[in-house]
């Protein structure tokens, strides 16, 4: 058998065990696979619809309910304004930085001017700075100004990471678009402003629309600054799921129920921007 | 190259255009910066003050070096930001390798791999806290089945485990996403590279070692940057999944930052600590993003 494999003429059937156990390897990997992407979703979306006697136990069958999201929208969970909250607040920091950056990525874009790779660098570097240098120094402006446990102070903050991302992301759109089209509108005696409202705006309007997508991803999720800059007004969904703990701990099916209503709307609107995901994270260092 | 076909006197534009962002910006981002940068050479007792204190030179800095708390901290970082940069690399591409060739099974997966990456960080690390419990965890209940002794085992009660399942439920969210990055890649490289191995007889396994991976290194790297500089500043799932326990255990330095100017109030020392976060960052940010620089020209 060893000299049988060695030899040259042997080959196909070399291969052919090979082959096999790839296939084998492969089946196993993918099961492997499938289990650990999909268990961790699973398993909480199916406590959010069991009993507490059933989401204390492992079984996979059991008599479902809406129970759950009752209980999470009634006193003394309130996740109707922390729900509103956290649409509000992701909103707002769409609807304020998703134009400024745009008009900030096409003068990136398509203009020259002085200075113009420093300020780029800068805005993509300012996306590593850790959250919470930004909101130390915010902590006790926002106490001054009387904005602690408001709204406006997360839409602020958001802002901070939000805007240098969108811009870069944006960018990225315009970038890949030929400037032909531009440049004959120009010739044809478009002027400035009709240039921006008649033919770049239409042309980048799926990166900004993507981008957009993003920018409600990343504040709906956001985290550490809901945590420390909101007490009982301004508390967002996230920061919510802390308030799921009664006498005997976290109440795990509540909280599974709050986690169904954070991610379902995510994972929809992650499904619209599929093919973007990639470049939007990387910042358009994977093509 | 772009902005040739642009008027001179259309300068103005540009500096409209621009105007709001910087703006935005500067009162957001660079604000604060210089802001915590000031205060952590002050001393600030928050809960015993309003207003900041004297200045202390570099106390607050020197202090974070004789802090055997925040010298816990940096280990912490470092040892998780090993584990879950390696584990998410390593199954991050496994994936990748499964699911790279077309086929039914393989599109509608790859269709669900953003579904781990989109999920809130905090109710991840929630998520894998119910299923880590010892009386009524699913995973508990599946490793008591393959192996009893492990039953009702308090996994997040032992530094070792805590640390291990912290850094799993942070490789939950990025592995797949990584391996969306390495099929995107995948599918780019050259085919001749792959025909020529074969011709040459070389096994999958050698095939893999000396064509794959070298093709992919470019990529590695950047992806290995990108998860460093995350993991590095891992905060919310820590919050959510361990408390920073079993004792500090798990407390990153993020976490110790937070803990320092929200919990114990000490805004100059939290500043200080924050900075030596910026530092920590920006080494490995410098090198992601000049990579990048280079890749765009």
């Amino acid at each position: 058998m060893l000299t049988a494999i060695t030899g040259h003429k042997f080959l196909p059937a070399k291969l052919q065990v090979d082959r096999v156990g790839w296939g084998i390897v492969r089946v196993l990997g993918l099961l492997a696979t499938i289990i650990f992407v999909f268990l961790p979703v699973v398993w909480l979306a199916l406590t959010a619809f069991k009993y507490a006697r059933d989401a204390y136990s492992t079984s996979l069958f059991f008599t479902p309910t809406l129970e759950n999201f009752q209980a999470i929208f009634s006193p003394p969970n309130s996740f109707g304004p922390l729900t509103i909250n956290s649409v509000l607040v992701s909103a707002a920091t769409v609807a304020i930085a998703i134009p400024i950056a745009a008009m900030a990525a096409y003068a990136f874009s398509r203009f020259q001017f002085r200075g113009k790779n420093a300020l780029l660098v800068s805005v993509l570097s300012v996306q590593f700075i850790p959250p919470v240098v930004i909101v130390l120094p915010f902590f006790t402006v926002f106490r001054d100004l009387r904005l602690l446990d408001t709204r406006t102070a997360l839409v602020i903050l958001n802002l901070s990471f939000v805007t240098p991302f969108a811009i870069w992301m944006i960018k990225g759109f315009i970038d890949s678009l030929p400037g032909e089209i531009e440049e004959a509108a120009m010739v044809d005696g478009c002027n400035r402003l009709q240039l921006l409202r008649y033919i770049s705006l239409p042309l980048i309007m799926p990166g900004i629309i993507t981008s957009a997508v993003f920018a409600f991803i990343q504040s709906w999720n956001e985290f550490l600054f809901a945590l420390v800059l909101t007490r009982k007004e301004a508390v967002t969904l996230t920061v919510g799921l802390m308030g799921l703990n009664a006498e005997r701990g976290i109440i795990w099916e509540q909280m599974a129920a709050a986690g169904l209503i954070i991610m379902v709307p995510i994972f929809a609107l992650s499904l619209t921007i599929r093919k973007h995901f990639i470049q939007g994270i990387t910042m358009g260092a994977v093509k | 190259m772009r902005g040739i076909y642009l008027m001179r006197d259309d300068r103005w534009v540009s500096k409209l255009l621009l105007a709001p962002a910087m703006l935005v910006l500067a009162a957001t981002v660079v604000y604060p910066f210089l802001s915590a940068l000031v205060l952590s050479f002050r001393d600030w007792q928050l809960s015993k003050s309003p207003e900041p204190g004297d200045f202390v030179g570099l106390a607050n800095y020197q202090r974070a070096f004789g802090d055997p708390h925040f010298i816990n901290s940096v280990v912490v970082t470092i040892e998780y930001t090993i584990v879950s940069v390696a584990l998410s690399m390593v199954i991050g591409l496994g994936i990748a390798l499964l699911l790279f060739r077309p086929s039914l099974i393989n599109t509608v997966l790859k269709a669900f791999l953003i579904f781990p990456f989109a999920m809130s960080p905090a109710l991840k690390g929630f998520s894998w806290r119910f299923m880590l419990h010892p009386q009524y965890g699913i995973i508990n209940e599946l490793i008591g089945r393959v192996y009893p002794p492990a039953a009702g085992f308090v996994w997040l009660g032992q530094p070792f485990w805590a640390m291990f399942w912290l850094a799993i439920t942070e490789v939950w969210g990025w592995a797949p996403y990584i391996a969306l990055v390495f099929i995107g890649a995948l599918g780019t490289l050259p085919q001749d590279a792959f025909d020529a191995a074969k011709v040459d007889g070389a096994s999958t396994i050698q095939t893999f070692w000396h064509v794959t991976l070298p093709l992919l290194s470019p990529i590695i790297v950047m992806m290995t940057l990108l998860k460093t500089i995350f993991s590095v500043k891992q905060f919310d799932a820590v919050v959510t999944l361990t408390g920073g326990g079993p004792g500090r255990a798990t407390e990153t330095m993020n976490y110790y930052v937070y803990k320092s100017g929200f919990s114990f109030f000490d805004m100059g020392y939290a500043s200080a600590l924050a900075y030596l976060l910026v530092v920590a960052m920006f080494a490995f940010a410098f090198f992601y993003v000049r990579t990048l620089l280079q890749r765009e020209v």
